[in-house]
């Protein structure tokens, strides 16, 4: 029963214009920022080319982690507000929310389905742009293993494997705003003010992260938990901060699951 | 699916199988009274029609009713069992069209029925297609199935809204207005679906603002005025209670009205005539005063109480208190 909901939530997901638009639009990143590393490199062997350049020649691995790494400050965010948006909000906007809990489908069950849905896709879509990442990387710059901030080369799987771990970990800080997101999702049936609050929520954030006076608060904000991730290209990896960048997600992550369900259970729709 | 028969129950006061039951049924928002004292009896097999102007509450109670909104006050009963809390166990044997269709407008109609199908906890995996082939055929909407539901003019989408309530089959089914935005002919195959599911032993609750749609199709009334129940029982029995009249047509009005007056039967002159009102009197009664007075009688005419008048006459009667001095001013719009 469990598993026909699911399907069915992504193949309503999946079915929707905007989410394949948003697909296409996020595996353009990568393109685009190789081309456009290519263009750069190309003739900029002279006269001392820029670091950027000379770090990513011949190095097309790093180009996913570059780009996801990017994308994961707002436009992954943006994807899963969208997503969360959706879910509930634009559910309850269409009415079509009402036929779902008369259905039934007990209310925890629904928000259940909802996160599934949004962690599915939302893992889908990191992958997605990994993998054109991955091609555009080696198309565009080659492959001479990878080089990582430690200054040793990795090579093949290795390399793969530090790649596969930080979609994974790029996709729990996409949920865990996500998440969040479903919980102000809940509490409207306007789409529009769950994606404002959330890319309002992480601009303020960011602010917020740049002011040294508040440096007590920064510790709390999912906004400075992003730069931690980049220890994947070390060797070996320190823990510590993804470690901790990632607890913080997973605070956010109980956190808006955790108000999603107490504003769900008790709504009148 | 149910044990009921197609027969109405005669009484719904003293019958025991009550497929929907509201006690004190209260809600507030915010500062407004939506619902208010509502206790609503359905009985098992029966057409329920829920009649009220609009905002008098009929989609607040069918919306608690189905456990979407949770009452301030008040006990809801649905098949048995309480709600909000039962309502995982009997909300799958209830179908519901409320507040309109409400579907995705980038998928096609099939597409929307096969979404809300999956989330049907009686329908089995391997039926799903099937369950929504049907549905689809059954309120003609086969042949636009394939069209996105943007498209739909608005008696589709209604339709569509029908069909997602008949996916299964249901012991009770809840209709918020399904008759909204159709066609005559659209009209005639809703209230042929609700007496299908009425002929099924289906309960079937009905709400309408359009009384004629209520007399034609249901077995029980209920009638609802500011969020409280003003009348409700048997269809016939309260067409009954709004008692009858006959219309006299004479050429000496009043001559006949001084002549009933003599014999204390309360008469008013209306059209080429007069309406006498039948209360404590018979219609053969009023012609032999009348022809005993001398009174030449052209033509006398039952008037019979639509439930227009009835329901014209509960929902006016408290704004002006007097219900008497408010069926003298709506007897000209009751044309039957």
């Amino acid at each position: 029963m469990i598993v026909r909901q699911m399907r069915s939530e992504l193949r309503w997901m999946l079915r929707r214009p905007r989410t394949l638009i948003g697909l296409v639009g996020l595996c353009l990143v990568p393109i685009v920022f190789g081309f456009g590393t290519w263009l750069a490199t190309r003739d900029g062997d002279g006269g001392g080319g820029g670091g950027l350049e000379a770090i990513l020649k011949g190095n097309g691995l790093v180009l996913p982690i570059f780009t996801l790494f990017l994308s994961a400050a707002l436009l992954l965010p943006m994807v899963a507000s969208i997503w969360a948006a959706d879910g509930l909000a634009g559910e309850s906007q269409h009415g079509t929310l009402r036929g779902l809990l008369i259905a039934p489908v007990s209310r925890v069950r629904l928000l259940g389905v909802k996160f599934f849905g949004l962690a599915t896709m939302s893992l889908f879509a990191v992958t997605l742009m990994a993998v054109v990442g991955v091609i555009s990387g080696i198309a565009f710059l080659g492959n001479d293993g990878m080089l990582t901030l430690s200054g040793n080369v990795l090579s093949g799987w290795e390399a793969f494997g530090r790649i596969a771990f930080f979609v994974v970990l790029v996709t729990f800080q996409m949920v865990s705003i996500g998440a969040v997101g479903l919980a102000i999702s809940a509490c409207t049936e306007h789409p529009l003010v769950v994606q404002a609050s959330i890319m309002a929520g992480l601009i303020v954030f960011a602010v917020l992260g740049s002011l040294p006076s508040l440096d007590w608060l920064h510790p709390f904000l999912i906004t400075n938990a992003l730069p931690g991730l980049v220890d994947v290209m070390r060797d070996p990896i320190p823990t510590g901060q993804i470690w901790d960048s990632t607890l913080l997600a997973g605070c956010y992550l109980i956190i808006g699951l955790s108000l999603a369900t107490i504003r769900l259970v008790t709504k009148d729709s | 699916m149910t044990t009921s028969t197609s027969v109405p129950v005669t009484s719904p006061v003293v019958s025991t199988a009550v497929a929907a039951r509201t006690r004190g049924l209260r809600k507030v928002y915010g500062h407004t009274v939506a619902v208010d004292r509502v206790d609503l009896e359905l009985p098992e097999g029966a057409v329920l029609g829920m009649l009220g102007p609009n905002g008098s509450g009929k989609t607040t109670t069918i919306r608690m009713l189905l456990g979407l909104v949770r009452p301030t006050q008040g006990e809801i009963e649905l098949l048995g069992r309480p709600l909000p809390d039962g309502a995982e166990h009997v909300l799958p044997h209830v179908g519901a069209l409320v507040e309109g269709p409400g579907f995705h407008p980038f998928m096609s109609g099939r597409e929307n029925l096969l979404r809300c199908a999956a989330f049907e906890p009686l329908l089995p995996t391997g039926s799903v297609k099937t369950a929504v082939e049907d549905a689809l055929e059954r309120v003609g909407l086969a042949a636009a199935a394939h069209r996105r539901y943007r498209g739909y003019s608005l008696g589709m989408k209604q339709r569509l809204g029908l069909a997602a309530a008949l996916l299964v089959q249901r012991k009770l089914i809840v209709l918020d207005e399904p008759t909204n935005g159709l066609d005559p002919a659209g009209t005639r195959e809703v209230r042929k679906v609700i007496a299908d599911l009425h002929a099924a032993g289906t309960t079937v609750m009905v709400s309408s603002h359009l009384l004629s749609e209520v007399e034609a199709t249901c077995t029980h009334v209920c009638v609802l005025h500011r969020g409280t129940v003003v009348a409700q029982g048997e269809l016939s029995d309260l067409l009954q209670a709004g008692g009858s009249a006959l219309q006299v047509i004479t050429p000496e009005v009043e001559l006949a009205l001084t002549a009933l007056r003599q014999a204390r039967i309360s008469a008013r002159p209306l059209g080429e005539g007069l309406r006498v009102e039948l209360t404590g009197t018979s219609a053969p009664a009023v012609v032999e005063t009348l022809v005993h007075a001398g009174v030449p009688v052209h033509e006398a005419t039952r008037w019979k109480t639509g439930l227009e008048e009835l329901f014209a006459r509960l929902t006016e009667a408290e704004e002006s208190e007097h219900s008497l001095s408010a069926v003298d001013t709506l007897d000209g719009g009751a044309s039957r």
